[in-house]
């Protein structure tokens, strides 16, 4: 698992600060137990010490007391065999280094070996004598040197000088000190170990930590820095899948709102732009179409002045009065294209306030209003009796049925019955009005120009061609679609708008 | 060696029953017993201490446990050791056939042949390497003691009365030379007599001299040897007497000669390994054994009277 920066930051401050407490408690632990080890062994020392100088110097002269008893005999014979024979058993029981007979005369008579190296040496030394102690005591380091008399009855047949090695209260002392250092190494040792596995416990924990970290805390900002970048380089949509509940949760999921409101506002910038980029293509081709179709009659006005002008000098007054009603029979058509434009440019301003609209009864008002060219043309209008009542601009909303069914009334087709049906259908969710008609209709590659300004298929066709832009404009301004369908030339034509329910 | 006085002082009865509650020695058998072949073989010695039996038994221990294990083989087995207070104990023992074979020096052993006759020397000891030694006389170096004769009304120090070369031998020297050796405290003696102290061990009887408890003494050559250098610095050898051979290994007559024979061969075989010779050496420093050639006999034959044995304890 790969980690995240972050995460191996904060595992590598963990496992290090674990790392410390472990090892501080280890430390602290090793030091506590070698002090205490230390004061045990110091406690012992002293109660040894204690017990020693009590008891030590009793048990040496009771030592010494049996020594010069019991060697008094064979001193006292020269049995100098028994002597080594008894300095050899003595050696079992005392640790000594050093075993010296001497005799009345301060003589070394044996020193308890095979080879009697002292034989015959006078001993210089001190020696416990008649009214003085009968034992001398003496320490050097380790070694505890007694001097005693070997005399019986009054009788001096001469001293024991003995040299004992470390005495048992120091040899254990030593095998305490032996056993503590040992005991501390072995210590140290647990110690040591305990501190390599705590370092791999610690390296496993700061891993794990990692990883949890980077799963818990870095990856999700990892995540959000990454969809940050991504928003910021205008990708919406990217997702943050972080399913918590916690505070990182709620960031995650503020960050998923705001995104959301982000994509929501681009997708409205999106609309907003299309609409407008829509309108100043419909402004573009609405001034080339108004400069076109204005000027066609200011063309017409020019020419036939300019005829009138023309006739009248040539004293045709027939001739002036025709050019004159030409002139006036542009200007009216100038005037009704102007009327036309305004009532196109209200449609997108002036907004009444909507209303319940019974659509059957607007269409059978529409047809009202269209009957003069209907009647000319034969032309048989249906209703069907299903059409809603939807919340609309009733005006607006008239002028939409009115539009529709006097372009369907001017295209009936010469060989057959002229025929509108006016009706609803549904498609899927939304509610689809429609007018139909068995006219000419309408080849598939026009049905979108059919409701650009001005824009007329056949030029014979009375009109200015405002009144299917007028019907779009008017159900786009409430938030519908308008259309048209046919299945070509000669196959009729249906006109279709859809209106926002609710 | 040393005897100690307390043991001879104690009833011999009471003594033979301690030792064979305490040793393991087999129970009486009667005089026919020694024709019979033994169930198993005993070696007996003399206690050098009699209150402490295991001295004895921890310088024989092994070589005991090696014949064991040699003899084991031939169908002979080897029984514990016979410790005897004394040499009068040691014959009753031989003769009523819980011994079997001894191991002594010259003296003893004549004194064993004599009182029991039925002891027969069958192989010559090595103690460290000795086959036979001689008895030394010493004195202190500024001692005015020059030859035997010197020692008239003088007192020797010699070791124990069972002693062969620090006892029988320098007192048959003495005798040889026109000397009465008597105890010091006889009251009957004369003043041209040699008076004698018994200092129980070797290395006694040199100290003795060096402090005055005698003015000369006596005891074999490999003792003078083993003296401590600066105790020999300060004496002196003023005679040395012939030599002899330095000890015998002796059968009961009446022991079965295939089994005399199984434990000859063994005996003879043990210096051949490493442990055979550590099992030898610890029974007092010996060495080895060699058969008894004839010349060894005459020798014994020629010894005899002039030892004499009799007076042996």
């Amino acid at each position: 698992m790969r980690l995240g920066r972050i995460g191996a930051r904060y595992a590598a401050w963990i496992a290090g600060l674990s790392l410390a407490l472990v090892a501080t408690a280890l430390l602290a632990a090793g030091f506590i137990g070698f002090r205490q080890s230390r004061v045990v062994q110091a406690e012992i020392h002293a109660a040894v010490d204690e017990a020693r100088t009590a008891d030590e110097e009793a048990a040496l002269r009771g030592t010494a007391r049996y020594l010069g008893t019991h060697f008094f005999n064979a001193l006292y014979q020269l049995d100098v065999q028994r002597l080594n024979e008894e300095i050899e058993q003595v050696r079992i029981w005392l640790p000594i280094t050093s075993f010296l007979v001497v005799d009345a005369q301060r003589s070394i008579l044996t020193d308890g070996t095979p080879a009697n190296g002292r034989y015959g040496e006078v001993f210089a030394g001190e020696l416990p004598g008649e009214g003085r102690e009968s034992l001398l005591l003496a320490r050097r380091g380790e070694q505890t040197e007694i001097r005693f008399n070997i005399s019986s009855g009054g009788v001096q047949a001469g001293w024991g000088v003995v040299t004992l090695a470390a005495a048992p209260w120091q040899a254990s002392l030593r095998r305490l000190e032996e056993r503590t250092a040992s005991s501390w190494r072995g210590h140290r040792a647990s110690l040591l170990s305990l501190g390599a596995i705590a370092f791999v416990v610690t390296l496993g924990l700061g891993l794990l930590t990692a990883v949890l970290l980077s799963r818990s805390l870095a990856r999700p900002l990892t995540e959000m820095s990454r969809a940050a970048a991504e928003i910021a380089a205008g990708h919406l949509d990217h997702p943050i899948t972080v399913d918590r509940t916690d505070e990182v949760g709620d960031l995650a999921r503020a960050f998923d709102r705001m995104a959301a409101d982000l994509r929501a506002h681009e997708e409205a910038l999106r609309a907003e732009r299309a609409d407008l980029a829509a309108k100043n293509a419909e402004l573009e081709r609405f001034n080339y179409t108004v400069s076109h179709d204005l000027k066609s009659p200011l063309v017409t006005v020019r020419g036939f002045a300019e005829l009138a002008g023309t006739d009248l000098d040539a004293g045709h007054v027939d001739r002036v009065r025709q050019d004159l009603r030409r002139v006036v029979s542009a200007a009216d058509r100038m005037h009704r294209l102007l009327d036309d434009l305004l009532e196109l440019s209200r449609v997108g301003r002036v907004v009444q306030a909507p209303e319940d609209v019974a659509l059957a009864e607007l269409a059978r008002e529409a047809v009202d209003l269209v009957r003069g060219p209907l009647e000319a043309g034969r032309v048989r209008v249906e209703i069907a009796d299903d059409l809603p009542v939807v919340r609309a601009d009733r005006r607006r909303l008239l002028e939409v049925y009115q539009n529709l069914i006097q372009n369907a009334a001017k295209f009936a087709c010469g060989d057959r019955e002229p025929r509108v049906e006016v009706g609803v259908r549904r498609d899927g969710p939304e509610r689809v009005f429609f007018v139909r008609d068995n006219g000419r209709g309408i080849e598939p590659r026009f049905l979108e120009r059919v409701f650009d300004l001005f824009e007329k298929l056949d030029p014979r066709v009375e009109g200015t061609g405002v009144g299917l832009a007028l019907v779009r404009r008017i159900v786009e301004a409430h938030g519908g679609r308008a259309w048209a369908e046919s299945e070509g030339p000669g196959h009729g034509a249906t006109f279709c708008f859809t209106l926002p329910q609710g | 060696m040393r005897v100690v006085a307390l043991a001879a002082r104690l009833a011999p009865r009471t003594l033979g029953t301690l030792a064979a509650l305490a040793f393991g020695v087999p129970g009486t058998v009667g005089p026919a017993a020694a024709s019979r072949p033994p169930a198993a073989v005993h070696l007996g010695v003399v206690a050098e201490e009699p209150n402490e039996p295991d001295k004895m038994l921890r310088i024989f221990a092994e070589l005991l446990a090696r014949l064991r294990e040699q003899l084991q083989p031939r169908a002979v087995r080897v029984g514990g050791l016979v410790i005897a207070r004394d040499l009068d104990d040691l014959s009753q023992r031989i003769l009523r056939g819980d011994v079997d074979f001894v191991i002594e020096t010259v003296f003893p052993t004549l004194a064993l042949q004599e009182r029991t006759h039925c002891v027969e020397p069958s192989l010559v000891i090595f103690r460290r390497g000795q086959r036979e030694y001689r008895s030394v006389f010493f004195t202190r170096q500024e001692s005015p003691i020059r030859e035997l004769a010197d020692l008239r009304g003088k007192t020797l120090v010699l070791q124990v009365l069972r002693s062969t070369s620090a006892f029988a031998l320098p007192k048959a020297e003495l005798e040889r030379a026109g000397l009465t050796l008597v105890p010091a405290d006889d009251l009957r003696s004369r003043p041209g007599d040699v008076r004698y102290v018994l200092a129980q061990a070797e290395v006694n009887q040199a100290i003795w001299v060096l402090h005055g408890k005698g003015d000369a003494g006596a005891f074999n050559d490999g003792n003078w040897a083993a003296l401590p250098e600066k105790v020999r610095a300060r004496l002196r050898v003023f005679h040395q007497t012939a030599p002899i051979v330095r000890g015998l290994l002796s059968f009961r007559s009446g022991l079965d000669a295939t089994v005399r024979r199984a434990v000859e061969e063994a005996l003879l075989r043990l210096p051949d390994d490493e442990a055979g010779r550590v099992a030898l050496f610890q029974a007092a420093g010996l060495t080895g054994f060699e058969r008894l050639t004839a010349e060894d006999r005459a020798g014994l034959r020629r010894w005899a009277p002039v030892l004499r044995p009799s007076q042996a304890r």
